[in-house]
């Protein structure tokens, strides 16, 4: 063969074999491989394929005595599969609850758990997972999100835990209201990913934590829904009025003391919180209620009260500024609702007041370069910008909430700033220290949008900006909610509040008393005092420069009401708010631990750990960890698809092909070039 | 060197020849194949696609496709245009004989974010060229269409990212690999181009 035809044969290669492959069965040839993708399931690891062997079902039971609900919140975890796991959940809990039970169901025995410093509840779990076995612990990831796991569920087998918290019910707005989260907002951290659910391998929540800092996410939110059940057994103290669910059908029955609210969600959907809300049949001021509960020597004691309704008088001028998320977590009918709250919120200002509009994603932008009068023009202008927002990019709020607490201070006017957000935040505490720091004579308020807002964070930001909040979940509540906000925007209702405690003892407050106090606003106070008290609690402050009294006598309830964890979980949030806002960390930290490991509650620092004695894994590996999934709020963003592999190899091929060919080329041109007397005769 | 030896090199050289020769072939044909299979399939899934609707019965494309035609897609304008067909379901199989639609999105032209992929050396090469302003219109079975125009081009990291469903308006993200020339089919950057009605 000589070179010329060798190389015209290299260009009819391909066309010949394209034309011999052609006869074989067209396209059952399977040339790429099957890459999954559009899945929202997250890999174990690199390596392991994505099973799915962990069910989980959550029921939930709640008792509310009076002011008061005790939560029990109950996980089965199912193995489907046939290997052993270790089950992992992230999930949602009241900002203020105090978690002080955890329970282990194995057949006919109960493990109680223990509170426990949260490194040594940790090594005590790690060390009965390598043992073989069965342990849980829940650990409190942020204020108000949880990690539950539970070690060593044999296949085909199911283990139940049982989480308790206790929480006060604060009559707000003319409405006692219990909230019980069901699903996460995926949270948006500065900095790291954008998405939440992006491909994060799922380990313990610990060494998620350790390895991607205090502020990252360690949820796996699915659009999926969860199961749930809910049954609540409702005695108020009072009769009741309109009991209401705000997002969900419920069944009730009468019982002899109240209510039985009962909810299933194999027809309900647990993509949004649960809200329940009541009022009392008579529309008479609700007196307010004091009580005591004597343990240990010593007394705790909780006041709740609403605040004082105002009358609608002439209000003062304000400047107001509005600052709106328009994140990619609020697509869909958050910005809607969002949007609606904003117009609303203008329409409602007077003649008098200036205003201006911020919205912010990944950057900031203002309606006007500083605040203006509220004229015709104005209006005009502001309802054009509103109806052009969308919902895009990430929560970078530092920058615009810096915007709003640095316009220059006016002693003549009331400045507020409204905040609409849903609140995915993981910087949390940057963003509430900022508030703290930059707040001066300013009053933040908070408007929490959508199914599931983060509570905490809502409520924290309005703390530290000395305002009050309030959440719009639903469309047709914007009116309602933003009527609630603005009789608060009037003024403070009341000021100046002190405690008077029976025979002048001084007690421990486990928060400061708030300084500014907002019509429909509650007044909670949780106190220990030393002594036995009994008698009548005075609690005083001026309404509109008037000085305002009410007396509550102190009912002594039994040493199993909780008011000592009550307290203990108020005192361990406040030690927490002054960490954020700078304080010293290792007193305050000890402080913490003190407090949690005395009242047995979980917090920050301290985690609920239960192991059996029982060896049921007596060899073998743990298996594998498994991350139940998490509800992601309905309508949201995190609907989302990942990308296929979008290259065929046809390159590759050809460019391998084309270097075989040129091997062997040179490989017959080495040939034919050498010596003639070398090579051997034909 | 002796003779023997010299013989022996000389053979060795001989098959290595033969057999790099034979991978060469083997390997272009296979790289060949694939631009065959993608503008083939293309052929029969138009025939599917003109059976359905002329028929109105659920066509498949060949007896064994676990697929079948959704929509039909024109990109570019005048002479530069080019129509797909595309499949149903984003599997590799269905990437090899056309542009899929994710079947978690919404159809194409409905109120949300329709995601459709293709090959980046195939079928959505012509992608290449996508600018803001361009055409892209989307045929339905029905007979329904929407025109689309090109609102952002722009290169994600795949690793980092993921495609938003939810949209206030009717959007159309086509996705295919990036960069266009290269080599390794599975590099993490995709090519996004987004465009609204």
């Amino acid at each position: 063969m000589n070179l010329r035809s060798f190389l015209v044969s290299l260009l009819w290669a391909p066309l010949l074999a394209v034309c011999v492959s052609a006869q074989r069965p067209v396209f059952a040839a399977n040339a790429i491989e099957d890459t999954p993708s559009g899945t929202l399931y997250l890999r174990h690891s690199g390596q392991e394929p994505v099973t799915e062997a962990l069910r989980l079902a959550t029921r939930m039971q709640v008792q509310v005595t009076g002011n008061v609900a005790r939560v029990h919140v109950q996980q089965e975890f199912s193995n489907a599969g046939e290997d052993w796991v270790e089950g992992l959940y992230v999930f949602p809990l009241s900002k203020d609850g105090a978690v002080d039970e955890l329970v282990m169901r194995i057949g006919e025995r109960t493990i109680r758990g223990e509170v426990q410093e949260k490194a040594k509840a940790q090594a005590r779990y790690n060390d009965a997972r390598a043992e073989g076995r069965r342990a849980s612990i829940v650990e409190q990831e942020r204020p108000n999100l949880f990690t539950s796991a539970v070690a060593n569920i044999a296949p085909h087998t199911t283990a139940t835990i049982e989480i308790t918290y206790l929480e006060t019910l604060p009559f707000r707005d003319g409405r006692y209201t219990l909230n019980l989260p069901l699903a996460i907002t995926p949270r948006y951290t500065p900095g790291a990913p954008q998405d939440a659910t992006a491909q994060m391998p799922a380990v313990t929540a610990a060494l998620m934590n350790a390895a991607l800092g205090t502020t990252a996410t360690p949820e796996k939110v699915t659009a999926a829904r969860q199961r749930v059940s809910i049954e609540i057994e409702l005695e108020p103290g009072f009769a009741l009025g309109e009991v209401s669910s705000l997002h969900h059908a419920i069944q009730t029955q009468s019982a002899p003391s109240g209510k039985r609210v009962l909810l299933h969600t194999d027809d309900a959907p647990a993509d949004r919180d649960f809200e329940l809300t009541w009022t009392q049949a008579s529309a008479k001021e609700v007196a307010g209620a004091a009580f005591a509960e004597r343990i240990g020597g010593e007394t705790f004691a909780l006041l709740m009260l609403s605040t004082p309704q105002q009358l609608d008088e002439a209000v003062p001028a304000r400047e107001v500024t509005f600052i709106i998320d328009t994140s990619g977590s609020m697509q869909g009918p958050s910005i809607e609702q969002a949007r609606a709250a904003l117009s609303m919120g203008i329409d409602r200002l007077k003649q008098a007041d200036r205003f201006n509009v911020i919205r912010f994603a990944s950057d900031y932008s203002k309606l006007f370069s500083s605040p203006q009068p509220v004229t015709d023009k104005s209006r005009a202008l502001a309802s054009g910008f509103v109806a052009g927002l969308t919902a895009n990019g990430g929560t970078e709020m530092r920058a615009p909430l810096e915007t709003a607490l640095s316009s220059p201070a006016d002693p003549e006017i009331l400045q507020q700033i409204i905040f609409i957000t849903d609140g995915s935040v993981g910087n949390e505490a940057e963003l509430i220290k900022l508030i703290h720091d930059r707040i001066g004579e300013k009053r933040l308020f908070t408007v929490g949008i959508g199914a599931a807002p983060n509570a905490y964070f809502l409520g924290e930001a309005a703390v530290a900006g000395r305002g009050s909040y309030t959440f719009i979940a639903e469309r047709d509540q914007v009116g309602a909610r933003m009527r609630d906000l603005f009789a608060k925007l009037e003024r403070p209702a009341l000021i100046d509040l002190k405690v008077q405690w029976p025979e002048a003892m001084s007690a421990d407050l486990a928060a400061p008393l708030p300084t500014d106090l907002y019509s429909g606003d509650p007044i909670v106070v949780l106190a220990r005092m030393p002594q036995i008290a009994s008698g009548e609690v005075v609690l005083s402050g001026l309404v509109r420069g008037v000085k305002w009294t009410q007396r509550l006598p102190l009912t002594t309830v039994g040493d199993a009401s909780g008011l000592s964890k009550l307290w203990a979980r108020e005192r361990i949030g406040a030690l927490s708010r002054q960490m954020h806002f700078g304080g010293d960390g290792e007193p305050l930290k000890a402080a913490i631990i003190d407090l949690a490991l005395k009242h047995h509650v979980v917090s920050e620092f301290t985690s609920l750990v239960a192991v059996d004695d029982e060896v049921v894994r007596p060899s073998g590996s743990p298996g594998h960890v498994e991350q139940a999934a998490t509800s992601a709020p309905v309508g949201g963003a995190w609907a989302t698809v990942g990308f296929a592999k979008t290259a065929t190899a046809a390159e590759i091929w050809l460019c391998a092909g084309f270097a075989c060919l040129a091997l062997s080329l040179l490989l017959t041109y080495t040939r034919f070039r050498r010596p003639a007397l070398q090579r051997p005769l034909a | 060197m002796s003779l023997a030896a010299s013989g022996r090199v000389d053979s060795l050289l001989k098959a290595t020849a033969i057999a790099a020769f034979a991978a060469g072939v083997a390997s272009l044909a296979v790289g060949a194949w694939i631009p065959v299979k993608a503008w083939a399939a293309q052929l029969l899934i138009d025939a599917a696609w003109r059976r359905e609707q002329t028929l109105s019965q659920i066509a498949v494309p060949w007896p064994w496709a676990d697929t079948r035609p959704v929509a039909k897609l024109t990109v570019g304008e005048g002479r530069a245009a080019i129509t797909l067909v595309v499949l149903e379901g984003s599997s590799g199989r269905n990437l090899a004989f056309g542009p899929v639609h994710d079947a978690a999105s919404v159809a194409p032209g409905a109120l949300g974010n329709s995601v459709i992929e293709g090959h980046r050396d195939t079928h959505f090469k012509i992608l290449r060229t996508a600018k803001p302003g361009d055409r892209v219109t989307v045929e339905l079975l029905n007979g329904s269409r929407s025109v689309f125009v090109v609102t952002d081009v722009r290169i994600v990291d795949s690793r980092r990212t993921r495609i938003v469903l939810d949209a206030d308006a009717a959007r159309l993200t086509l996705v295919t690999c990036y960069p266009f020339d290269a080599i390794n089919p599975g590099g993490p950057l995709r090519w996004l181009v987004t465009a609204e009605r």
